[in-house]
């Protein structure tokens, strides 16, 4: 049976609808029909956001062999929040071999939170770069990220030696959507929704902010210990199962992690630690340096400014968010992105610009991890260790020869 | 004079009011120690340092920020509507009362700013901050954006549309989930910035600043032949706080004319809920310079 998918209304979506295998698609999803007419008709969708598929598929008309079948049915919209998961699981099974799906956790509402591990297997011990989108349930512009970053990767590391030469010694790590539930919640009744849907107070308030959860300066400042503010702490610090989740694994692979990116919007900022206070980190200067190169890359794409600097500095104060909890356990490379873009729509960013926002991201993302690889490897892949010993090995062989 | 500065950052997450009392005496003390530098605060050898020229930074934007709300109200032009570009300079004092007057040399984009369209207005401001008390008293300049003749036309043009306008009646928020905006529809959203406009100058102080996240519905939508008389209520997304504040806003817009507003805020975190009301009291002395 040949289907078709036609869109009705809606002109002012900027996507492209496809009848399943053609073309590219930054989402793609699997929907069946209720009376089993165009049972698993495949719909790849151009950059847009995962929960406009909703829509689209409220307000399409699918013509199976020329039958007319008007609208879907609305149990199967709601049920297309699996569209992250269906999303994880393509892409594990299109890139079998160098991308696997791992479980993480639970959310508070009993979701599996699961990560992407992009991996070229290899003898060799790898280093690991983690990346999370989405601790802020409204904003959306975080997951798109992920979701873009995962497929940049897979479809370029075979041809496009830059990104290569990351997986002969890189593992990616990627959480698409941290806070599911809060996300689903942004979806079915409040766009604006940021924290997780975590039930305090007899149930009289919901939520925590998961990015004032983690287990640094817990709630010491910039954080709240009233349930009803948009900042409150949680119970205790990593009281929250996502917070557990993230926490307890990264912790478990600290030793390894070298770079720790956390995506999150609005207003076109590049972060390093901390928040909790304006002491800066010990490798504070270069955590600039890397940001600026960064964010000066990034510009070169569409001409978007970022501003870099350390949290305390340039925004206010806050406490128990993840940048800072990763750099105090170790992570050398802790970053906090605020993507597009200043305030003109925030939350409520335009699908229209999904593509731009991901193409000057990724960009900045690149040179990071350039500068993060120039660290440790030569450009041959061999390995460094650590920066001083290299320092001293010339030294010696150079004192040596006096 | 002091080179050209980076554009602004926007302020982001922070704490609730509690956190933001503790930062107040440490800003206010900040500030009387940069008191005595001259303009481009942060670079003299006088310079308290780097901390104190991110504060002084931070308080220039809230100051550019507050007195481009009240410049787009008072211009009264949903199509002449300006957004901050750049803070250029800019000197804070605070009084014993921890008044804070903050003056300042910025620019601004066009709103609707088309693509590799590039006009920089550039705006002088005295902007008087009443020790976190709302309404900041402003007084502000712009060189022209927008030629006065060009401007009233698009006003007018605007004005048509809006008199074929019917709302759908499925229309929930404005933008949608995903950031569209119909452009039938937009006509709606430049008026409800306006609107919102004032209600953001009068809620700005040195700590807290607004955007318009989204209008959630539209109460009523009226074009007689003499205004456009406007219900709606839009959600503020407070930055510091990341409180989303819902405010009821109605307003009665006619091209030309000064603009009529009246709004009731829900606040969440205090009990006294924010109201206000102007009478097309913009008429003031200072706008014979502007156009």
């Amino acid at each position: 049976m040949v289907c078709m998918l036609e869109t009705k209304g809606k002109q002012q979506l900027a996507t492209t609808i496809k009848v399943k295998g053609s073309g590219e698609g930054s989402g793609k999803g699997i929907f069946s029909k209720r009376n089993n007419v165009c049972k698993d008709t495949e719909v790849e969708v151009n950059y847009v956001y995962l929960s406009e598929l909703q829509d689209i598929l409220l307000l399409s008309t699918v013509h199976c062999d020329g039958m007319e079948e008007e609208g879907w049915d609305r149990q199967e919209l709601v049920a297309s929040v699996n569209q992250i998961y269906q999303w994880m699981i393509q892409i594990s099974e299109k890139y079998t071999g160098v991308v696997t799906q791992h479980f993480l956790g639970m959310t508070y509402e009993i979701r599996p939170m699961y990560y992407l591990k992009i991996s070229q297997p290899s003898n060799n011990p790898k280093k690991i770069i983690w990346m999370d989108c989405g601790i802020h349930a409204r904003e959306w512009i975080a997951p798109a990220f992920c979701q873009w970053f995962v497929k940049e990767i897979l479809q370029n590391y075979k041809d496009n030696p830059r990104i290569g030469r990351f997986l002969r010694n890189l593992d990616f790590y990627v959480l698409p959507v941290l806070n599911i539930d809060g996300y689903i919640y942004t979806w079915t009744t409040d766009r604006l929704w940021r924290k997780s849907r975590s039930s305090h107070n007899n149930g009289t308030c919901f939520g925590t902010d998961l990015n004032r959860n983690f287990n640094v300066a817990w709630c010491s400042i910039g954080a709240s210990k009233d349930c009803h503010d948009l900042t409150f702490c949680g119970t205790g610090p990593a009281s929250e199962p996502e917070t557990k989740a993230v926490s307890s694994f990264v912790e478990s692979k600290k030793e390894s992690i070298v770079c720790f990116l956390t995506m999150h919007s609005y207003g076109q900022l590049i972060l390093t630690p901390y928040g909790y206070t304006k002491n800066k980190s010990s490798n504070h200067e270069e955590l600039i340096q890397v940001g600026q190169k960064a964010a000066n890359a990034l510009k070169k794409k569409h001409g978007t400014n970022y501003r870099v600097g350390s949290s305390a500095d340039i925004l206010y104060t806050t406490s128990g968010s993840s940048r800072d909890w990763a750099r105090d356990i170790g992570i050398p490379f802790s970053y906090t992105f605020e993507l597009r873009d200043n305030g003109t729509y925030g939350f409520v960013l335009p699908a229209a610009q999904i593509q731009a926002t991901c193409e000057e991201t990724m960009e900045a993302v690149l040179s990071v991890l350039d500068d993060v690889y120039e660290k440790y490897w030569d450009s041959d892949g061999a390995g460094k260790g650590t920066p001083t010993a290299v320092v001293l090995g010339l030294l010696v062989s150079f004192m040596s020869v006096l | 004079m002091p080179p050209r500065r980076q554009p602004p950052p926007a302020s982001g997450p922070g704490g609730p009011r509690p956190a933001v009392l503790l930062l107040a005496p440490l800003l206010l003390l900040a500030l009387q120690g940069v008191a005595a530098a001259p303009a481009g605060a942060g670079r003299t050898e006088d310079s308290p340092g780097l901390q104190d020229a991110e504060l002084q930074r931070g308080l220039l934007q809230q100051a550019a920020r507050a007195a481009l709300h009240f410049f787009n109200f008072r211009a009264g032009s949903p199509s002449a509507l300006r957004v901050l570009a750049a803070v250029l300079e800019g000197r804070a004092t605070v009084n014993p009362k921890k008044e804070c007057q903050v003056d300042l040399v910025f620019t601004t984009d066009h709103y609707n700013q088309e693509a590799g369209e590039e006009r920089l207005g550039k705006c002088s401001a005295r902007v008087f901050f009443r020790n976190q008390k709302p309404r900041p008293a402003i007084n502000v300049t712009c060189t022209r954006l927008i030629e006065k003749n060009k401007r009233q036309q698009e006003d007018y043009l605007l004005y048509t549309h809006m008199k074929q306008l019917k709302t759908p009646s499925d229309v929930v928020s404005i933008p949608d989930s995903h950031g569209h905006i119909d452009p039938s529809l937009r006509p709606i959203w430049d008026l409800a910035f306006l609107g919102s406009s004032y209600v953001m100058w009068e809620k700005t102080t040195q700590f807290l600043h607004y955007y318009m996240a989204q209008i959630s519905s539209v109460n009523r939508w009226k074009t007689n032949d003499d205004a456009v008389d406007f219900d709606y209520t839009v959600l503020l997304h407070e930055f510091s706080t990341q409180e989303i504040i819902p405010c009821r806003i109605h307003l009665v817009w006619y091209p030309g004319k000064p603009l009529k507003v009246k709004y009731h805020c829900q606040e969440l975190q205090t009990p006294e809920e924010a109201s206000g009301t102007e009478e097309g009291s913009a008429v003031a002395p200072t706008e014979l310079n502007n156009f």
